[in-house]
This record gives C-alpha cells, structure tokens and sequence, in this order.
C-alpha cells in the first residue's frame, strides 16, 4: 500500500490543509481522541505509524502520530495528551471546529517485513495512541499475521488510555492482550496486573524466530524493554520501536529532532533497532 | 532593506548592534557591530533577538482613558489634557509633593532629563526616582562617599589588562553577558579569577578560587580578606599614603573581623579567606566586579563600602585593569542616574539641597526649583498608603513585578487617586492606570543610553512606532508645554545640548561627537576625549575615604516556620519583568514558566521531585511554581527569578530597605516549600 | 570565455546587474563593519574579511515570513519578491556554503519556500586578491554564476553558467595563464585550515574525544546562540505564530543548537539536556554526522563562529583544541 498522492497540492510544503474536527472523546483525564475529517473530503492517504503535524493559527504546530487504520475511511484520529501550550488549546476544541492538518510524514511501520510474522505489539503511556493505527490495521488484516501479542502498560489505572478498545482486544479473538499498570491508588477498584509493562513478557510464550517486535512508548521505557527481549532471544533486527521527538516541520529541514546524522521525521520516526542502538543520544 | 546601528535595549553593558529591516517595514534581524569597543562583532542571545519583541501585536498602540472603570482609547490631546489637569487639581489640593514620577532606565537619557525637568519645575517637586532604587542605590550612595562618584571605575577594555578578577554578586555571564564572556577570554590567558557567590554560576566553574559565603555575609567576608591582607602585609602603603584618608580607623575595625570569626560568620573556611587575601592582595591589578549580590541588600551601602575599602587597600584604582566596577544593570540605569532621575540630585549628580546648583538651574529652565529632596521610589509606596503621595506617573517601569512585597505595592497603587502609565505594552501596572500612553520603542526613536562603562552613545530609530505610539520625549514635550515651559525641541539631540549646558560631566557631549562608538563622561568641553578610566591622579572627591564597617545580619533569616533562604534575580534568556522577552519568541521557547532552584538534599527532604508544581511561601505571600532539582544553589537556598507574573518572586521577597539608600533586600527572605 | 575587466569595466558590469536583480555588494559601514548592502548606498568594499553576515540569509533570513492563515483557515503563501537578488562578491567558503544549503533544502521534500527565493538569484564570486589588505583568496572553480579573480587593479571575469556567459559579454578577453598563475598560488598555499579540520573531524568521528573534553569546552559556551546564527550552513529553525489583524502570520527563525528547549520535549525528555552534549552535537554534527548524510563536511571553514563567539570556542579553536590534546 502506497500513501495516496493528495491531487489538492497545498500551495506550499508548509501550508496546513483545513480540517473539521469531528467529535471529541475524553481517554483519561490528560488525554483526548479526537475524529477528524479533511475539508475538502480527501482522505489523508497514510500508513500505520505516520503522523500529522497539527496546525492551531497562534500557536504553531505540533507533531501527532495518527491512531487510527488508513482502512476506517472517511476521517482519521488523533489521541492527544495536554502536555503544553498547543495541546492543551486542542483540547479545549468543540466539534465543529477548523484546524489545520499536514502531512502524513515519516517512515511507518514496515508492512512489508510484519506480513507472515507473530508480533510482539509493545505500547507504554500515550505510545498506544501511534500504535493503535497498526493494531486496526491488523484487525481489518487478520489473515497477514502470525500471533498478535498486544502488551499495554500505563502509569494507573486512570491513564490506561483507549479503554473501550482494550476491553474488545482483550475479549476478541484477534489479539492476546495483557494489560499493566504501574501502581494502583490506594482508593482505586481495579483487578488487573500491576508492575511495569517488561513484567508482561515474562510467561509468554514467544517463537522468537518468526516473531517481530514493535514498540511505542516514552523514552525510559525502550532501554528495560530492550534487556528482556535479548533474554527471550528476539533478534534485534527483529525490533522496530517509534522515536519521539521535538520536531517543527515534518520534513527533515528544521532541524530539532536530528539524532546524529538521521532526522527522526523523515528517516523515522519508525526505525528497526540496528539502524540507531549505535547512536549517541537516540535510546 | 536597512540596517541601522543602534544600542542594545537590554543590559547595561552597552554593546551596538545593526537593526536589519526588509525595506517593508518588517525588522527581520540583527547583526552585531564589529568596530564597536564592547561588542567587536559580538552579541549576547538578549541582544541577537532584540528586534524580536519590537513589531508583537501587544503593543500598545492608542492612548487609553478609563472610563467607568475600564480603560478605552483617547485621543492624545484629550489624555494628555487629562493627565495635566488631574496633575493640578491633586497638586493644588494636596500639595505639589503629593505627586510622585517615576522615571525609567528603558528610555533615552534625553527623556530622563525632560520627565525629571517636568517633575521639577513643571510640577514642583523632587519626588521624582526611578529603578536605580532597586539595583544601584546602594552603588550611588557608598561610592560618592568614598570616591566621589558613583559609576564605575574602569572601562570593559580592562579586562584584558588585568591579572585578577574578582567577582562578587554578579552572574556576569548571565547578566552582562559581553563582560562575562571577556572574563572568561582572561581567565584564558591566564588572568586569575575569584568568585564569591553562593550559587554555583557559570564564572565559578572557571574560578581559581570559589567562594560559597551564606548570602547576606558579604561585608563579613570583605572585612575577613582585608584583615588577612593587612595580616600578610599585602597592603599597597604608597597609596594608602598619597591617595587615602581614614585608614587607622579602617584599620581598627577589622581587627575583629579573624578568618575564625568571618568563617563562622560565612560558612566558609578560614583558609579560604585567608587564599582569597594571599590571591588578591599578591595580584598586580586586580579588578572588584559587583552587581546586585552586593547592592539588594538591607545593608547594600555597607557592602559597597567595604568593596570601595579593598580596592583601596590594595591601591587597585586609576589605573588600568583595576578598579571598582558595578556593573549596572539596565542599558539605561547609568544615564538615568546621571540625568538626575533621582530625588535628591540633578544631573551630574548636582545636589538639589545645593542652594548654588538649584540658583544654576532655576537661570537656565526659568523657573525656581524645590529645594527639598523627594522620595524615594521604594518609599514612595508608603507614602502612598499613608495618603501623602496621591498622583504617580509612572515612564516605561512594572513596579508590580519588579519592586520587593508585591501585595504592599499592589495595594498602595489602588490607593492612589490617579496613576498615568506609560509603557510600550500593556503591564501588571498599567491595569491599574487611569490613563495609559503609548510609547515608542528605541527601534522607533533617536536618543542616546549610557552604558554601565559610561559610555554614552547613540540608539537610533529604525521604523516609526506602531499606530499612535509616541517617543517618550514627545509625550514629555507636550505635558512640559502644558506647564507652560517651552519645549519645542526638533529632536533629542536639542535635549542633549540643554543637557550638555547644565552638565559639567556631559558638558563635550554632542550627537556629532557620538557617531560611531560613543563618548564615556567626564568628558566636559568639546575637545575632550571622554574618561576611560577614573580617579587617575586623585579621586573625584580629592583623597579615597576608607569607610569602616561592621557585619549586620539580613532582616530576615530563615527559622522554624520558614527554613529556607530565599534569593532571587534573573537568568540568562530573559528580561527584568519579561515584558519585552516573553515575547521574543526564542527566548520565551527557552524559558516559559515560573521556576524555583532548589538543592536535590532540600528536594528530597520534602519530597519534591524536579518539574513538579510547589507552593513557596513567605510571609508576605505565596506563588506556584515548578521545581527544578540542582546543586547550582547551596543546600538551605532556594533561587527565583523575578521574570514570571504568573510565579511572582516578589509577591515573596522583603521590603526591608538599606536606611542610607533605599534599597530592598531582594536578595534574601525566609520560604517554606510545599509540593502541590 | 574568460575576460578581464578594469574598474570601469566592473562598474559596467554593476550597473547591468543593478537592473536585472536587487543587486548586493560588500559595503563597509561607518563602524567597520562589512555587510552586504543594496548597490550603491555606500562604497563598495572589494577587499576584506568575509562579509560579516551569512549570505545565506539572503534566502533564509533570521525572521522568515512563510505564510498568512485567515479567520476561515484559508492559507496564503509569501511570495518572494518580484526581483531576484544578485549576491555579489562571494569567497569560495562562502559559495560552497551556499552550495551546501541549496542541496539541503532541494533534498526531497524540497523546501519550496526556499527555493522560491533562490531559483533565479544570482551568484558573483570574488576572489583571488581580494582579501583583507589584498590578501589571497583561493578561487572558487565554480559554485557561482560568475566570478572574478582580483588581480589588484583588474579582474579576470570568468563566466560558469550562460547567465554568468551573458554577462561577461562585451568585455575584452583575458588571459588563460593568469588563471592558472592564480590556481597555482592556491595549490602552493594549501590549506591548513581544511587539513586541521579534517584531522579533528576524524577524532571526533571515531569517538576518541571524550565527554569531559565536551564538558569542559561547554562550560565556556554563554549561550549566545552566535555560532549558529552567523554559520551560513546553520539551517536549524524555529516556527514562531503572530497574530496581525485577523491573520496569522506564520514564519520560520533562525534556531540554535546549543539552547537547551532546542530538543526539550513537553514531557521535559530532553535528548540534549547539558551544555557538554549541545557543544558536541555542534562540532559533530558538522565534522562527522554532515559527512555521514551528505558526504561532505557541513563546515567549509567560512570563519564566522570563531569570529562570533565570546568567548573563543568557535569550530576552528575547539577543532586546533581536539587535536593538540588527543591528536598524538
Ligand atoms: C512523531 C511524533 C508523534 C507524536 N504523537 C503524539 C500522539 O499521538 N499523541 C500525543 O499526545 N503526543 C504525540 N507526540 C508528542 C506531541 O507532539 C507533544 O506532546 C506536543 O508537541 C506538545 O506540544 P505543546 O504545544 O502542547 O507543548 P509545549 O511544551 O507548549 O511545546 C511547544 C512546542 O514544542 C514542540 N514540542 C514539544 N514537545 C514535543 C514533542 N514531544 N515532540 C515534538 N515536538 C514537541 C512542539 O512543536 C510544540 O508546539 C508526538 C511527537 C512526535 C515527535
Ligand atoms: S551583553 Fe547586554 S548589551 Fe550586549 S547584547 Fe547582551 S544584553 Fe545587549
Ligand atoms: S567556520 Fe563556523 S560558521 Fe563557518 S561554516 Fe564552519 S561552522 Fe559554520
Ligand atoms: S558562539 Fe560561543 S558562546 Fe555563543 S553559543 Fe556558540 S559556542 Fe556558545
């Protein structure tokens, strides 16, 4: 699957798209999905793992990895947590409401070398939003994929993001879903496990020489996550982990998320382990 | 596309820059000026954005009135009118001293004068003072005594002549970034450096000898080095001799001050005084740098005094690479000062008490002058709440965020009857003006600022001020012409001859003559070169007066209640009151919200972790804030800036004033930390 | 064709340019500073350091108006101006400097607000005697439209495109053997400058500097943001939003490195979070991760940054440093 050419060429690389917000939906108390449509009808033409850089006049822009499967055609989502100025406006958005939209940029998940393979599908906090547009992906792809092994730790239980969907993965037949949190409060109701998501890895049965490794998460996360799956024998060149990065244009020119000679927007932000575990900076 | 040389509306250490435009009325940029003594084609992050904040669409761009309470656009007549009326009226009614102006050190030396000339013979009074209050006051008053002027010493070119560097209460790489970076090039050629500050700044990583003294000790550890020095026989006797008087009773006064005593006093070691006297008394030429860390304190004066007493001891003044330096703050706090923006002198620091000055005065303006000195800018809020200071003008200053014990000031402002700001934004203080008037920036006008080297040099408009916005000479003018004095000058460089003519030490100061880099005063007739450095033959006052002091503790110390020592100032990226920084956006990018330092053994104590949102309170208030873990601040120490309305150090900090100058004591007051 | 211009010639030449272009050329400015200015507000300067500002700036300026978004979202490019620029009086650094940049931004994606304003400008070349005091300026073998190689008196003219073709027309020609003389003087001289470069830029590739070398040279870093805003092949940006009227008008400005919410994420994650790791990334990403994307060193030693900064650790001194210390 190829991105879609947009035949409304914007008149410039760095001129945002107008977009309809279509309806808003509260995740947990820091986060939102929201749906959204292109105004002028067209699709946005991405892959699993791309991401959009959301446009709000006033406040510029900011990086959004799209959390919703090229295949719901119509609109797209987006899960955004309020960590700052431009996200927390987003927030504030009715339905209704005009934003901008560009993109879809950067490297996706590797379609290609997932196809035939068991997956190790590993998201911590908000990186479950990025890795939700693959999860659907393999939902509406059943029959490509091996075993789907979907690991999903958040800080508590009032951060587990995309509950409704958790709860159908869980239950469906698609995924083996195992689901962790951090710590559960004192006066919180939840019956679940608890400890940090590498503890998930421990029983579960992996045929590591089939099976690939996708993971999306903050950055503390990688390095633990990394240890276990050399120990359950994953190959690294079986491992493919999003990068997050500061980033202002999307398209390898502004500069902020350069990780020695690589640009994460554009040379990532998917990347298989090899290509940065050498890199100063980059895990 | 222009370029025009202009000088840096930040610091005061004066470097020029070139304003480029795109020839649409667009300032796209800057770029620094390589012939310039000071910049030599170099800038600090402050000056390389200076043109950011200039074309933002907060500017204030029509007058405002208010009207049934809320403020609405005027016509410039009708404002101004207002403000002379009302002026009258209270003036009439209450007295002329019942109104009080503030001047500012953002704005031209020509408009320091005018708005100083309008307070004094427009409206009758001396209450007129301005920011120098809350940084120098201390510099003004200690070193008029003891040398007879009250700038600094030596010139910035010193640096490179010097063999040592002390530097105590000044972040210079921070603050005066252009200074600091050439201590850091001595330093680098092998010039010694001493710092003495409680933080772990910059300059200390570069410091041959770090001096960690508890903030508020400073005159314990000035007085512990001299003993030291006289103890080791590093005074320099000849100039004791030839140049000094007083020195038995300086003498006498330290023999108390033992490096046992002084490290008790400290917390320093006693042989780190005793390094630090060995150090700087053994140094050929040595240099005093001192800011704030000196000045803001409840005994600032006694603090200059005993820096002054050092330099002297060691005979480390007129001559170059020596010398006592306070390096002041605001590009235009020098040429405030000196243009008589103060309560008790005109320009040239010429005493209004001095029948014989005010007799001078009087035959150029053509009116008589009152004679008795006015209020200063920090009692002036007093004054205020006790219903003796009734009308403030306020030029181009935020005293809700910049002065000491912001609820005091807050209140005081409400009290008042009519209050006349003029800014170039909207501000903290200007929502509780009556009128507001918009100013333009130094992009938009010509005039000249006095760099903290007394360098007076030119800055010079680059596009005209946005909507309405007039140079502040030109809203003075107006009002001067409202009270009947003429004041039709063509442009500020008319101001400045008027200047020149009453101002012995600006008396060769003309626009011609500050083409290129500038003119540093004395310079008193037309053929003079300017004064690099002071004090050559003999001081301004005739002999150097050592002025003995003894170590009194700050107001306020930590306690049970409130255990950790507050200090406060600024950082690097941002501004005074971060009106003009918080929006360049570079520099909001790189701080945006409130902070506080605190040591990670603090931290953890009370169970803080770093970016977490804290309650600091004192006893005069309480802000929010995020933490930020470092050892840069000593364990017990916390440090805020002042920046940030939204965490407001000053809603903290303690109006406890120097008696002699004035002066707050910004730089220590008792907290309690809570996480939020 | 190569041709050999006297003064009047030059001037000849100038005043074609002037109509065609918004014709730049390197003035000195009453406080010694040497700018590139619009033709004929002040006297020409044609020997001297490089111009003090990058020249790249012509198009990519420090503030740079990209677009305007209305009330309704509907987006508004900024066009270029209606006039190309014509850039005279570039030394070699500074050619392949923009060299350099205009390969970046082409780079697909393009930049085509880049390109927009590079597409029809012209480049003018000066070098041989053409450096401060007259001193020898190595010539630049292309990279330009035209260049002329400062003899004292005269210029060889020689053209490197059609325009540059079009151009020289008309003027009488030169001497191929005083081409040479002048690329001969080159070769004798070297280049030690590139030589150290090249051998610092191999410690650094290879990992021998270690992290308290950093440390150290970082701790002398004030922050200034100079050494990036004056390197013509810097082209870091921020994007910064004001509001004019009911538009906002959206643009890009010069960024640096060496500021710590350069890489700072909402979350506080701050990949280059002390001023040891800035310095480095500056010196590496010049000496060796340039090397590694583009095949080519992102510093062609143009002499701004060690000009610029306060406090004397520009890419040349840390680079003489690196090598002096660990270069045995
Ligand atoms: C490839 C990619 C995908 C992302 N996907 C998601 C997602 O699906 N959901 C989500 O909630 N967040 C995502 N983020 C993080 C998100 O971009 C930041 O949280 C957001 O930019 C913060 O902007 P702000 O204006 O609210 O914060 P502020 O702190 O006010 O930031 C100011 C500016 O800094 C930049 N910035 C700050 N933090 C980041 C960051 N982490 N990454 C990039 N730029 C930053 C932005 O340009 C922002 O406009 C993603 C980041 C990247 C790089
Ligand atoms: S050191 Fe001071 S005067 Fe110089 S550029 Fe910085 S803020 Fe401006
Ligand atoms: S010398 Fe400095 S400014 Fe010039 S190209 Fe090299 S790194 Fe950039
Ligand atoms: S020019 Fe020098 S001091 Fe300024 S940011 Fe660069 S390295 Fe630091």
């Amino acid at each position: 699957m190829q991105p879609r050419p947009c035949p409304n060429q914007p008149p410039s690389v760095y001129a945002p798209r107008p977009c309809r917000l279509l309806s808003v939906t509260d995740l947990t108390p820091q986060e939102k999905l929201f749906r959204l449509q292109l105004h002028d009808g067209e699709e946005l033409g991405h892959l699993p793992g791309q991401f959009v850089q959301v446009s709000v006049p006033g406040l510029t822009e900011a990086p959004i990895s799209v959390a919703s499967s090229p295949d719901r055609h119509g609109a797209f989502d987006l899960g955004v947590r309020r960590a700052g100025r431009l996200t927390t406006a987003l927030h504030a958005l009715r339905p209704g409401a005009l934003l901008g939209i560009r993109g879809p940029f950067g490297r996706p998940f590797q379609l290609d070398a997932l196809a035939g393979k068991d997956l190790l599908l590993i998201a911590g906090g908000c990186g479950l939003a990025p890795l939700r547009s693959l999860l659907q992906y393999c939902e509406d792809h059943r029959d490509r994929f091996g075993v789907l092994h979907l690991l999903y730790g958040a800080r508590s239980p009032a951060d587990l993001m995309f509950k409704e969907d958790l709860q159908e993965w869980q239950q469906g037949e698609c995924f083996d879903c195992r689901v962790t949190v951090d710590q559960v409060p004192a006066t919180g109701c939840y019956d679940g496990a608890t400890g940090l998501v590498t503890g998930l890895l421990g029983d579960l049965d992996l045929m590591p020489h089939r099976t690939v490794a996708v993971l999306v998460g903050p950055p503390p996360m990688y390095r633990p996550l990394l240890e276990v799956l050399e120990r359950k024998g994953i190959a690294k060149t079986s491992i493919m982990l999003s990068l997050e990065r500061m980033m202002r244009c999307g398209i390898g020119k502004c500069g902020h998320c350069s990780i020695e000679h690589l640009l994460c927007c554009q040379d990532g932000p998917v990347f298989w382990l090899p290509e940065i575990e050498y890199l100063r900076g980059a895990l | 596309m222009t370029a025009t040389l202009t000088t840096c509306p930040y610091c005061g250490t004066g470097c020029m820059l070139y304003l480029l435009s795109d020839g649409q009325g667009r300032l796209v940029g800057v770029e620094p000026s390589a012939g310039h003594p000071v910049s030599r084609g170099q800038l600090c992050v402050k000056g390389w954005n200076a043109h950011a904040f200039v074309q933002h669409p907060d500017r204030l761009k029509t007058p405002l009135v208010r009207r049934n309470g809320t403020l609405e656009p005027a016509g410039w007549d009708e404002a101004l009118d207002l403000v002379h009326q009302r002026f009258r009226q209270i003036s009439a009614a209450h007295g002329p001293d019942s109104l009080v102006f503030f001047s500012s050190a953002k704005v031209g030396n020509e408009e320091n004068y005018l708005l100083m000339k309008l307070a004094r013979v427009g409206y009758g009074t001396n209450n007129i003072d301005h920011c120098a209050r809350l940084c120098h006051s201390s510099t003004v008053t200690g070193l008029v005594e003891t040398l007879g002027s009250g700038a600094m010493t030596n010139t910035v070119a010193c640096l490179d002549e010097t063999d040592l560097v002390l530097v105590i209460g000044s972040n210079t790489t921070e603050q005066h970034p252009l200074i600091g970076s050439r201590i850091l090039q001595a330093t680098q050629r092998g010039c010694r450096l001493i710092v003495a500050d409680g933080r772990r700044i910059k300059l200390s990583r570069h410091a041959d000898l770090h001096l960690r003294h508890r903030n508020g000790t400073d005159v314990a550890l000035l007085n512990g080095i001299m003993q030291q020095i006289l103890e080791l026989g590093l005074e320099n006797r000849a100039f004791i001799e030839e140049r000094t008087e007083n020195f038995t009773a300086l003498q006498e006064s330290l023999a108390a001050f033992t490096p046992e005593r002084v490290a008790a006093i400290t917390g320093l070691q006693a042989d780190e005084i005793t390094a630090a006297a060995r150090m700087f008394g053994t140094a050929k030429r040595a240099m005093l740098l001192y800011a704030m860390g000196i000045t803001q304190h409840s005994h600032g004066v006694d603090n200059v005094r005993a820096v002054s007493n050092l330099a002297l001891l060691t005979g480390n003044l007129g001559k170059p690479g020596t010398g006592v330096n306070p390096l002041r703050g605001q590009n235009n706090v020098q040429g405030a000062c000196d243009m008589g923006a103060l309560p008790d002198v005109l320009t040239g620091y010429q005493k209004v008490a001095e029948p014989s000055v005010r007799d001078r005065f009087a035959a150029a303006w053509g009116r008589p002058l009152p004679d008795r000195p006015g209020l200063m800018a920090t009692h002036a809020f007093d004054a205020a709440l006790a219903g003796r200071a009734r009308a403030f003008f306020i030029l181009g200053e935020n005293p809700v965020l910049s002065e000491a014990n912001q609820a005091h000031v807050v209140k005081a402002l409400a009290a008042i009857d009519f209050l006349v700001v003029v800014d170039i934004f909207p501000t903290e203080t200007s929502a509780f003006a009556d009128v507001v008037l918009p100013a333009a920036c130094y992009a938009e006008k010509d005039g000249t600022f006095t760099s903290t080297e007394r360098r007076v040099q030119r800055f010079r408009r680059a596009l005209p001020p946005p909507g309405e916005a007039r140079a502040d000479w030109e809203i003075l003018s107006a009002l001067l012409e409202r009270c009947g004095l003429p004041a039709g000058y063509p442009g500020p460089g008319q101001i400045m001859d008027e200047i020149a003519a009453v101002t012995p030490s600006y008396g060769g100061i003309s626009y011609p003559r500050l083409e290129e880099s500038g003119l540093q005063w004395p310079c008193p007739n037309h053929d003079h070169p300017g004064t690099p450095i002071l004090h050559r033959q003999s001081c301004t006052r005739g002999k150097g007066r050592f002025s003995p002091v003894d170590f009194r503790p700050s107001r306020e110390l930590p306690d049970a209640a409130y255990p950790l020592l507050l200090n406060t100032g600024r950082t690097g990226m941002h501004w005074h009151t971060g009106t003009m920084t918080r929006r360049s956006h570079l520099l909001d990018r790189e701080e945006h919200s409130a902070f506080i330092e605190i040591h990670p053994e603090d931290a953890a104590r009370l169970s803080i972790r770093d970016r977490q949102q804290v309650s600091v309170e004192s006893r005069r208030g309480e802000v929010r804030v995020m933490a930020t873990l470092t050892d840069r601040v000593p364990l017990g120490q916390v440090f805020m800036p002042f920046h940030f309305v939204e965490g407001a150090a000053n809603a903290l900090t303690n109006n406890a004033l120097d008696p002699e100058s004035g002066i707050p004591e910004f730089k220590v007051c008792a907290v309690r930390i809570t996480p939020c | 064709m190569l041709k050999r211009l006297d003064r009047a010639d030059l001037e000849k030449l100038l005043a074609a340019l002037a109509t065609g272009y918004r014709l730049l050329t390197p003035q000195r400015l009453a406080d010694g500073t040497r700018l590139h200015r619009p033709h004929g507000e002040g006297a020409l300067a044609l020997q001297g350091e490089p111009v003090q500002r990058k020249p790249t700036e012509a198009f990519f300026p420090q503030h740079d108006p990209l677009l305007r978004i209305g009330e309704q979202g509907e987006v508004t490019t900024c066009d270029p101006p209606d006039r190309p620029v014509a850039l005279f009086g570039l030394n070699a650094a500074d050619l392949a400097c923009i060299a350099f940049i205009d390969r970046f931004f082409a780079d697909p994606p393009a930049d085509d607000h880049y390109l927009a304003r590079r597409k029809d400008a012209l480049l003018v070349g000066l070098t041989g005697f053409a450096g401060p005091g007259g001193d020898f300026l190595p010539p630049a073998n292309g990279m330009c439209d035209l260049e002329l190689l400062a003899l004292g008196q005269n210029w060889l003219g020689v053209p490197w495109t059609p325009r540059g073709e079009a151009l020289l027309e008309g003027f009488p020609d030169g001497e191929q053997a005083e081409v040479e003389e002048l690329q001969e003087t080159a070769r004798t001289r070297g280049n030690p400058a590139q030589d150290l470069l090249e051998k610092a830029a191999g410690l650094v590739a290879s990992e021998v500097v270690p992290d308290d070398f950093w440390r150290e040279i970082g701790d002398r870093c004030i922050l200034c943001s100079g050494c990036n805003l004056a390197c013509p092949t810097c082209t870091c940006f921020c994007v910064e939003d004001r509001q004019e009227q009911a538009a906002t008008l959206r643009s890009r400005v010069w960024d640096s490195c060496q500021f710590d919410a350069f890489m700072r994420e909402a979350s506080g994650h701050n990949p280059l979070g002390t001023e040891a790791l800035r310095t480095r990334r500056r010196i590496h990403h010049k000496l060796a991760a340039d090397v590694t994307r583009w095949g080519e060193f992102g510093c062609l030693l143009c002499g701004r940054c060690d000009r610029v900064c306060p406090t004397g650790i520009g890419i040349q001194a840390v680079a003489a440093e690196i090598l002096a210390r660990f270069g045995a």
